[in-house]
């Protein structure tokens, strides 16, 4: 009777067990997270200007040098996002004179703007963030998204009427220290070697 | 999203005439009728602006009101602002050339070892002063107290403890240590006093009204300390952590004296003129150059870059 006891209860510890593996109870074993929602209590989405906040920890001198980050935006532009996408996307990973000069010769309503919030960036990185050459900066990240939007009546004929989106959006960069990353160029050779290799790399299964 | 107006209007004038006929024909209960409902339209999450606003002209309520005879009791917009600091140093401290560069030995570094505070008279008289509010001062232990509230003030900067710091410094003062220094580390060290710290000068000034006193006492403290700045990424600005410095300062403590609870603070520096240029910051600054017009060209051999005056400035 003992051992059927003992067995019973390897048998209720192992279903224990088994029941733990499950992600939910497993979640629950961790102490520090008992709820499944999240419980953060500000209302802001201005994250991006909070960005520029964060302090590092000194860097000890055997340490590589971290590169200066600004982060600057602009909100409630009066453009369409999906035209200030394509601005964003052309200056991405550009050096900032680069950048600066293409939007400049850019027809573009947007091109103005994001010069300026290109340039007002700059001048926040030399004087706030120590950053030490003004031109060795490049862009990071940049991006644009919607903002809130006006709605008016649009008057249709026969008495229809739509309601037409006055839209605004906001533009977001990133400028980083350094120059700008180059990206690796691969040639006809190296791809050729990997399209071998992976050949190579095939499992054969149910194989002699 | 284009909708029929006319239709849901249409349709709501049926429904009112609908339910009016049954009013009538319920109160003679011939046929009985089944319950009418009133019938609500589309709910209309967008309400287009009313046309016709343009042309409003802007009413005066304050003008309606008195009209309607409404009273409101006028509210004075006033708070009381406290004010604890003199907002600058009153007749400063101006240090003797040579000062802790001679030799004790020599005769002009005696002359300025023995120099008594009783020479300067207004400084006596204030010190008077401000035995008269503040029984427990004494100038003898009052150096090391200020060498203390100085030792005090640079650690919560350190640590950016912002209650203790403003009971260490004064509200003039408070601004000019931290400005620009939130978002960077800074590591500070007091290594040791090379000469025990003196009080040099002393001056009661008074604001606004004539009672209201303030005591500023300067002293003199002469010690090595280490100072490095990080930026806020991490890395060095400013200075070392290993190398120690001599520093010689003149530091301002005050004491609103009319004020029980006064308590004295750290209130300013003074940089004399002929104190030793600072380290330079660890970065190449752009000194921007003369504004050319487009058919002027830059003469690189003759152009200079303005240095500034050394004038004695307090801080």
């Amino acid at each position: 009777m003992a051992a059927a006891g003992t067995g019973s209860g390897f048998v209720f510890v192992r279903n224990v067990c088994g029941l733990f593996r499950d992600s939910r109870l497993a979640v629950l074993a961790r102490p520090q997270q008992l709820s499944w929602f999240h419980s953060s209590s500000s209302l802001s989405t201005k994250n991006w200007e909070k960005k520029n906040l964060k302090v590092f920890p000194p860097q000890l001198p055997e340490e590589a040098r971290r590169p200066a980050e600004v982060h600057h935006c602009r909100r409630q532009i009066k453009y369409s996002k999906d035209k200030m996408w394509y601005l964003a996307k052309m200056i991405r990973g550009m050096s900032i004179d680069e950048a600066v000069a293409q939007l400049e010769f850019n027809d573009k309503k947007g091109a103005k703007i994001m010069k300026e919030v290109l340039l007002e960036a700059q001048e926040m990185a030399v004087k706030t963030h120590n950053v030490e050459y003004k031109s060795n900066l490049h862009v990071a990240e940049s991006f644009s998204s919607k903002g809130k939007y006006l709605k008016r009546i649009r008057y249709h004929g026969r008495g229809m009427f739509g309601i037409m989106d006055k839209v605004y959006c906001h533009y977001f960069v990133k400028l980083v220290e350094g120059p700008p990353p180059r990206p690796e160029q691969k040639t006809g050779l190296d791809q050729a070697r990997e399209y071998v290799q992976k050949l190579k790399d095939r499992t054969v299964i149910h194989s002699l | 999203m284009a909708m029929s107006m006319r239709r849901t209007l249409v349709g709501l004038y049926r429904g009112a005439r609908y339910s009016l006929k049954n009013v009538e024909s319920s109160v003679e209960a011939r046929h009985p009728l089944p319950l009418v409902l009133p019938v609500r339209t589309k709910k209309r999450y967008f309400i287009p602006p009313a046309v016709g606003m343009k042309g409003k002209k802007h009413e005066d309520p304050e003008a309606q009101a008195r009209a309607a005879g409404i009273v409101i009791q006028q509210q004075f917009m006033e708070r009381p602002i406290n004010i604890a600091c003199t907002a600058g140093v009153f007749d400063p401290y101006i240090p003797p050339e040579g000062d802790a560069r001679l030799s004790t030995l020599s005769k002009e570094g005696l002359k300025q070892r023995t120099e008594q505070i009783r020479q300067s008279a207004a400084s006596q008289l204030a010190i008077r002063k401000i035995k008269e509010h503040d029984s427990l001062f004494s100038t003898k232990t009052f150096a090391e107290q200020a060498q203390e509230i100085f030792i005090e003030a640079h650690r919560a900067l350190t640590q950016f403890n912002k209650e203790k710091l403003h009971s260490l410094v004064t509200e003039r003062c408070y601004p000019e240590m931290t400005r620009g220094n939130r978002h960077k580390t800074i590591r500070w060290s007091f290594v040791e006093s090379l000469e025990p710290p003196r009080v040099v000068h002393a001056r009661c000034p008074d604001m606004v009204t004539k009672g209201n006193l303030y005591g500023q006492v300067t002293v003199r403290v002469h010690s090595k300390q280490t100072l490095a700045i990080y930026d806020r990424f991490g890395r060095l600005m400013l200075g070392s952590e290993e190398q120690p410095k001599d520093v010689l300062e003149y530091l301002i403590i005050e004491r609103h004296l009319m004020n029980p609870y006064g308590r004295w603070r750290l209130h300013g520096k003074i940089v004399p003129s002929w104190a030793p240029a600072k380290d330079p910051v660890i970065r190449t600054i752009l000194i921007p150059g003369p504004q050319l017009k487009p058919w002027e060209e830059y003469d690189t051999l003759n152009h200079e870059v303005p240095k500034p005056a050394a004038v004695q400035w307090y801080k």
